[in-house]
């Protein structure tokens, strides 16, 4: 296992696109937090600063986090399509690799990134909650940091689904166009087919909804109208957003997606020459 | 106490290093390699011949794991085939397969710690194909001969005691040719088991005691080198009296035949005559020799007669 976490640090640290791709999912979350923090907008009863206080941050950053998924999912579709093209996927089986270990070299680096998007995310959490929280108490500093780890299942679920793509076509380009096709129109266009209920259990849409749009609404206003004892209504008690699956089911079914991806990938390798 | 006994010895005391068994590969309506059967032994050299899609490299990539055979079985060292195994055999299939954007060092690594090799020995083998000074280059900056060189390096990693090389040779100009044969013939005195495929009949001519010659993905012949080049040599004499010589030489029954070629005889002997006793026979009926010269028949014509 050690040898194959080596290699693994071995080939992406020194490409230079994965460095590129890394540094441009930081800083570009970086700007749109740091952009939408600096344009407050502040009227008696509605403040967009809640967003940014404990515990409202730890939902609207892995919202935030969860738009840069699709980068991390293309850097695993370059860095899997990039052992097809060099060939070297080849080159470990006849060196020595199953490939089973072929497989565990590209879990670890999904996981390896997976963990880099999550301490990201907490790190910024963090430092914006601290700026911007007057309540540093305990239950309001911890209350919704689940969703941190639901953010991390996410990212980890949308790589995975690079994973399977970039297996299944060898080719990173092809991958990359029909990733982006797929979350992008072809979900989309197909769940219209379905009824409502149904159309939740996608694999794009149970993914993506595991860090569901904040409710701006309510946390702008919340703690003016808690404090003045009025009820504000939700997005969805306005009909704006359909009803999502409680949190743990979404979870599972991304857990469940997942491995479903990484299964037929491994499938994949084991059936096809390499 | 005993002392422990190298892997070496182990090997050298199998049977067979590698067998196969009616191994066989289709590409859809296309079979690449049909029921093939070789066994390789310890310290032999074992040439794969024949014509472009004959079916070496197929051979050679379900040996190495990398396809699956549609039917039949091979075993390394008398056993199923594992990918442990694989750490123990030296092998280069096609092309070499490295990270273009990795310096030297960083693809041998990478290769030492699948195949659980001490990363020192990158130092051994990068200096015995002469890159060590390029250690730092990435390398899609090599030459193509470099690149094959380095793969040689790669499959060097650990002194295996089992090399597999498919076209070793591809690409690489007259003086890398030579290089690479070096180090083959260098690994061979090792005693080390070779198989290696390749086109280029004069290497596996020099290099192997042991070939087999593929056509359509079937073996048409194979054995030891010098076995398969056991054939009649023909002698070529001139002389100014060459029908003279020929009715002598078939009076004398030295010769299986005798054919003329203006004023040249080609003369196949028979067996435990030697080209000097031709001379000496010549000499003794009052006949001077102006030319004798055994032509040495080459594998690549007994190939072109056997692939034909």
């Amino acid at each position: 296992m050690r040898s194959i976490i080596l290699n693994e640090i071995t080939k992406t640290w020194s490409y230079t696109a994965f460095r590129v791709i890394i540094l441009l999912h930081f800083f570009l979350f970086f700007l749109v937090v740091l952009s939408t923090s600096a344009m407050d907008i502040t009227v008696p009863g509605f403040s967009t600063s809640h967003l940014y206080q404990f515990p409202n941050i730890w939902e609207y950053f892995p919202w935030v986090a969860s738009w840069f998924n699709l980068l991390l999912a293309i850097l695993i579709i370059v860095m899997t399509g990039n052992e097809y093209s060099f060939r070297t996927f080849r080159q470990h089986v006849v060196d020595g690799f199953s490939r089973i270990q072929l497989l565990s070299g590209k879990a670890f680096l999904i996981l390896m990134i997976g963990v880099y998007s999550l301490l990201m995310v907490l790190l910024f959490s963090l430092i914006f909650g601290f700026i911007f929280s007057n309540d540093y108490s305990d239950g309001a500093f911890l209350n919704k940091t689940y969703i941190l780890l639901v953010y991390f299942v996410q990212a980890i679920a949308y790589m995975s689904a690079g994973f399977f793509l970039a297996v299944l076509f060898r080719n990173t380009a092809l991958a990359i166009v029909l990733f982006i096709l797929y979350r992008l129109i072809i979900e989309p266009v197909f769940r219209l087919f379905f009824p409502q209920g149904a159309r939740l259990y996608f694999p794009m849409k149970a993914i993506s909804n595991l860090t569901p749009l904040p409710e701006f609404l309510s946390i702008s206003s919340g703690n003016q109208a808690g404090a003045e004892g009025v009820d504000t209504l939700s997005f969805r008690e306005m009909g704006l957003m359909a009803e999502d699956l409680p949190v743990l089911v979404n979870l599972l079914l991304a857990l469940g997606y997942t491995a479903l991806f990484i299964s037929l990938a491994y499938l994949l390798l084991r059936k096809r020459n390499l | 106490m005993k002392p422990a006994r190298s892997s070496h010895s182990k090997i050298t005391e199998l049977e067979n290093i590698l067998e196969t068994l009616n191994l066989s590969k289709n590409y859809g309506r296309i079979t690449a390699v049909k029921d093939l059967s070789l066994e390789v032994g310890p310290g032999h050299v074992f040439g794969i011949l024949g014509p472009n899609g004959s079916g070496k490299t197929t051979t050679l990539s379900i040996i190495s794991g990398i396809i699956e055979s549609n039917a039949g079985t091979y075993r390394w060292f008398g056993r199923e085939p594992r990918a442990g195994m694989r750490k123990n055999i030296g092998s280069l299939i096609e092309v070499p397969n490295f990270y273009p954007y990795l310096n030297l060092t960083r693809n041998l690594s990478i290769a030492a710690r699948i195949k659980d090799k001490p990363l020192d020995d990158i130092e051994r083998v990068l200096k015995m194909v002469n890159l060590w000074e390029r250690r730092k280059s990435r390398f899609d900056t090599l030459s193509l001969g470099m690149k094959q060189r380095l793969a040689l390096s790669s499959v060097l990693l650990g002194d295996p005691d089992v090399l597999v090389l498919d076209e070793p040779a591809n690409g690489l100009d007259p003086e890398g040719i030579a290089e690479v044969r070096e180090i083959i013939l260098r690994e061979r005195e090792k005693q080390k088991t070779i198989i290696l495929a390749s086109h280029i009949l004069d290497e596996v001519e020099k290099v192997c005691t042991h070939v087999a010659v593929l056509k359509n993905g079937q073996s048409i012949a194979r054995g030891k080198v010098h076995e398969l080049l056991a054939v009649d040599d023909p002698v070529i004499v001139s002389c100014p009296e060459p029908d003279k010589l020929k009715e002598e030489i078939i009076r004398a029954g030295l010769s299986k035949s005798v054919e003329k070629n203006g004023n040249e005889l080609l003369v196949i002997l028979k067996k435990g005559k030697e080209a000097k006793d031709i001379n000496e026979f010549a000499f003794s009926k009052g006949i001077i020799l102006d030319r004798l010269e055994t032509r040495k028949t080459s594998l690549e014509s007994q190939f072109l007669e056997l692939v034909k």
